[in-house]
């Protein structure tokens, strides 16, 4: 079967250094694939590159066997591409509900003058509302992101990328700063994700949430892929675990 | 003036600018205005003459309420006389770091923005009120040049020795100060604040002194340039020489804010184009005769500029400039519907109930009430700082009277004008795709003084005189008429319906997708991007937005008055607005209906006893205090204020 997110030989340089070198990964719909590695590693420059965050990328990018490299941020987003941040980063001005409104419509080129006359058509997606669902925000949706708690806040950066209709989202660290409740909740969230159809990226630095979750997984050491495999492979791997030694011991 | 010579101004004034933003992030806008007061100061001390018995000795003051001038020496020496008024531009630039930029060297760029507004205003209104009192022609002050008279002769050209006296000094100040930020503590300590105030604490010195010395030298030189240049130009006007800074700007802008040699190479070479323009532009016979007489010399570098600026940006910023841009809140509009009605029937009333000087002042305030408008959408919901709103209104009117003449009738002229004005919108909006915040404020400049001097000057716009008449169904919308019946309630009420229907719909707009699509981009535009919303399309449908808004403005101003002037549509006018609509909340409807209300020779001005020819100047002079006092104490807007404490309030009561 072709792989949902293909991925081959992602390079980017920010200057003299590969933050990224060479990458190549393949993510399945039905399976959840993990990115990890230590600090620095090039995870989230990766996730910047495949979104189109970063203007000098080289590589491959092919999401259900369309080519995007060549797309703006916004239109890789709406072709299906839906990324979290490692900060968060809501639209602070907006209530929760309108940060998954702005997520889930997509304006027409007359909208703006249509919107002058009537503001209230009915333009919210149904994707709205099952974010909200399966994220279990509801008692949220009034509150702005400022009056949130951070565990809150990440899970509703979650819930907006899912209102975008995603066929992948790619998760910088959402389980960052979540306390062991909220981070079982949202392993299970994860976990559901593919059997709606939607392909995940995740990274994040709680191993036992990517070993728990992820069907396969990539580990990155200085922008270079070190290892692939299930997460049993991975448990065992010698570089894997001299990487994240070697980080440690720094 | 040759090239030269105002290429060294532009150069010497670029590095005060560069000198403050290094030290306190900030663009000054004020900049050439302090010199502007300096060159008053000086040529006002000189202002006798050697052979008589006058006195001269005369200080200039700009202190409202304070007498306009003191005496303080008879017949002062040059050497006094710039010491004195070298000695105020050095204590202005320590107080305008003290007292404005200091404090503010955490807020918002807006409040940044607004604040040297403040500041451009306060001077040049005053300022103008005392030239007034001066006079003009013979009356006014004597500018005599300091500099050598001589020609230089390099081969067939003549240069004046002045031009290589002025040049000099921009070089070798650029020069002294290259080494100085290089291998003087001082100079590290500064470049160290400009990253993190600790960096400079860490060097042991306090990043106040810093802040306080780099302030007083930007002002020094912007000073000694002015009074230089005035002197071999003989062109001493508040407003035009306080403009000075718009190329200067585009210098300081072409090195980056930060190297001294670029901008002084950017500087001298802006002057030299401009001198070549206007030698050009003379020599041609194959040019347009539409063309303005100095139109290419003063659009063409700007313009340039713009590209330039416009080209290096980005469309997102990168990841770690992903600071928070703070603005004011933007409440979502409670009962739009009710408001408006209220508002109309007010309007309406007073313009059936009222004499004919309220009409006109109920007019004027309906249309600045439009370009509030366009500013609160484009500025307050989207973040993007615009001070282009005069320019659109400008080309909306211009472009109504023109059309008129050429046989179209209302509404199609006015509709065709405004369809006009929306498209120089989205080209003027290209720059905000790709720069953000005190640039994109001084590029709108850039592009609305380029409007000014290309178009609005235009001799093939001039003296086009009165169009007829709008009608609508069979009813008179004139506004002119004789005697009492002058100013037609008519031409009042269609306005102010017009009005209260864009107030409906930008209310709409701001709770629709659209605004909300407005408000995410403002507020974040990476993460914008991430959520599949286009930013380039989100902030060219504000500029369209915006540009339809100040158009319909411009288009209700081409049938009010009898004849357009370019005046009318001055970049000042815009930066008044901004200022205005940041005092009532630049991010709501409330912030364009307080710009209508205290609009020159609007409803205010009425209420205060009509319009008495120097009211705007008093206006503008004490809008300018609040903006700074408004900046400075409440950067993230009155409103945000008003509704904080309104909440304090309440947690008090119920606790
Ligand atoms: N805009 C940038 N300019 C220069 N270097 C950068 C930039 N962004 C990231 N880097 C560098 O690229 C490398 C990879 O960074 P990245 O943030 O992708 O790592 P990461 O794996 O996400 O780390 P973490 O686990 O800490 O989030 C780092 O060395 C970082 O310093
Ligand atoms: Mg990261």
């Amino acid at each position: 079967m072709n792989p949902l997110l293909h991925i081959h030989q992602l390079g980017v340089s920010y200057g003299g250094l590969r933050a990224v070198d060479d990458v190549s990964i393949d993510v399945h719909t039905d399976r959840v694939m993990g990115l990890i590695g230590p600090n620095g590693a090039g995870k989230t420059t990766t996730i910047d590159a495949i979104c189109g965050f970063v203007p000098k990328a080289t590589g491959i990018i092919e999401l259900a066997g369309r080519r995007l490299e060549s797309l703006p941020p916004h239109s890789r987003a709406r072709a299906g591409l839906v990324r979290t941040f490692q900060s968060v980063e809501l639209f602070d001005d907006l209530t929760i509900r309108e940060n998954l409104i702005v997520a889930a419509s997509a304006p027409r080129w007359y909208s703006t003058m249509l919107d002058a006359i009537h503001p209230n058509r009915r333009v919210t997606a149904e994707s709205v509302s099952d974010a909200i669902e399966m994220t279990k925000i509801n008692d949220l949706i009034d509150l702005r992101p400022k009056q949130l708690s951070h565990g809150q806040r990440r899970i509703v950066g979650v819930a907006r990328a899912l209102a975008g209709k995603p066929k992948l989202v790619l998760l910088d660290e959402p389980a960052a700063g979540l306390d062991p409740d909220e981070t079982d909740k949202l392993g299970e969230l994860i976990a559901s994700l593919p059997k709606r159809g939607i392909g995940v990226l995740l990274v994040d630095h709680d191993m036992t949430l990517v070993l728990d979750v992820c069907d396969d997984i990539t580990v990155l050491d200085f922008g270079r892929v070190i290892a692939t495999g299930t997460p049993q492979e991975i448990r065992g791997n010698q570089a894997v675990i001299a990487a994240y030694l070697g980080s440690a011991h720094e | 003036m040759t090239g030269l010579q105002g290429g060294a101004v532009i150069a010497a004034l670029a590095l005060g600018l560069v000198l403050s933003f290094r030290a306190s992030n900030v663009i000054n806008i004020a900049h050439a205005a302090v010199g502007m007061y300096s060159a008053y100061a000086f040529y006002g001390l000189r202002n006798y003459d050697v052979d008589s018995t006058e006195r001269g000795g005369d200080l200039w003051l700009p202190i409202l309420g304070a007498p306009s001038k003191v005496h303080i020496l008879d017949r002062p020496t040059v050497a006094a006389a710039l010491s004195i008024a070298l000695l105020l531009a050095a204590f202005f630039g320590a107080l305008l770091y003290v007292a404005v930029f200091r404090p503010l060297r955490n807020a918002p760029p807006l409040a940044r923005v607004i604040a040297s507004l403040g500041i451009f205003l306060y001077l040049t209104s005053t300022m103008s009120l005392r030239a007034k009192e001066i006079g003009s022609g013979a009356a006014s002050l004597k500018l005599t040049s300091m500099l050598p008279s001589g020609v230089i002769k390099i081969g067939s050209a003549k240069i004046p020795t002045s031009a290589f006296v002025l040049s000099g000094f921009a070089v070798v100040a650029a020069l002294l100060l290259a080494l100085a930020f290089s291998y003087t503590r001082f100079g590290l300590a500064t470049t160290a604040t400009a990253e993190q105030e600790k960096g400079a604490i860490l060097t042991g010195i306090s990043p106040h002194r810093i802040g306080i010395f780099n302030w007083v030298l930007a002002s020094l030189l912007g000073a000694g340039a002015v009074i230089l240049i005035v002197g071999v130009s003989g062109v001493l006007v508040p407003t035009e020489t306080s403009l000075l800074v718009v190329p200067a700007l585009a210098a300081a802008l072409l090195g980056g804010l930060d190297s001294f040699a670029v901008t002084t190479a950017a500087g001298l070479a802006i002057g030299m184009t401009q001198g070549s323009l206007v030698w050009f532009q003379l020599q041609s016979k194959s040019l347009p005769d539409w063309l303005p007489n100095n139109g290419l010399s003063q659009a063409v570098p700007v313009i340039a500029i713009l590209v330039a600026i416009t080209w290096r940006g980005s469309k997102l910023p990168n990841r770690a400039a992903m600071i928070e841009s703070r603005l004011p809140e933007s409440p979502t509009p409670r009962n739009p519907v009710a408001w408006s009605l209220v508002m109309a029937t007010a309007a309406i009333v007073a313009l059936l109930q009222l004499d004919a000087q309220w009409r006109l002042a109920i007019v004027v305030s309906t249309i600045a009430g439009f370009v509030g408008l366009a500013s609160v959408v484009v500025t307050g919901y989207v973040g993007q700082i615009s001070l282009a709103q005069y320019a659109f209104a400008g080309v909306a009117a211009f472009a109504t009277v023109k059309l008129t003449k050429q046989g179209l009738s209302f509404p199609v002229a006015p509709f065709l004008a405004i369809a006009i004005t929306i498209a120089i919108g989205l080209l003027l909006g290209l720059p905000a795709v790709r720069v953000r915040g005190m640039t994109l404020a001084v590029a709108t400049i850039a592009a609305a003084v380029a409007i000014e001097q290309l178009v609005f000057n235009s001799p093939s716009l001039a003296g086009l005189g009165a169009i007829p008449r709008p009608e609508i169904f069979g009813i008179d919308l004139g506004f002119s008429a004789t005697g009492d019946e002058n100013f037609r309630a008519a031409f009042g009420i269609f306005a102010v319906i017009l009005f209260v229907l864009a107030t409906l719909a930008v209310a709409n707009l701001r709770r629709s997708p659209t605004g909300l699509r407005w408000l995410a981009v403002r507020g974040n535009e990476r993460a914008a991007a991430a959520a599949g919303i286009d930013v380039t399309q989100t902030k060219l449908s504000a500029f369209a937005v915006c540009a339809a808004l100040a158009g319909t403005g411009g288009a209700l101003l081409a049938y009010q008055s009898p004849a357009l002037s370019a005046q009318q549509f001055m970049v000042v006018g815009a930066l008044a607005v901004l200022a205005l609509c940041f005092l009532g909340g630049i991010a709501s409807i409330s912030g364009a209906l307080v710009a209508g209300l205290l609009a020159s020779g609007g409803i205010l001005t009425q209420l205060q006893g009509g319009n008495t020819g120097n009211a705007s100047n008093y206006q503008f002079a004490i809008s300018g205090l609040m903006l700074i006092a408004v900046a400075i104490l409440y950067p993230d807007g009155v409103v945000a204020a008003v509704r904080h404490s309104v909440a304090k309030l309440r947690r008090m009561s119920t606790a």
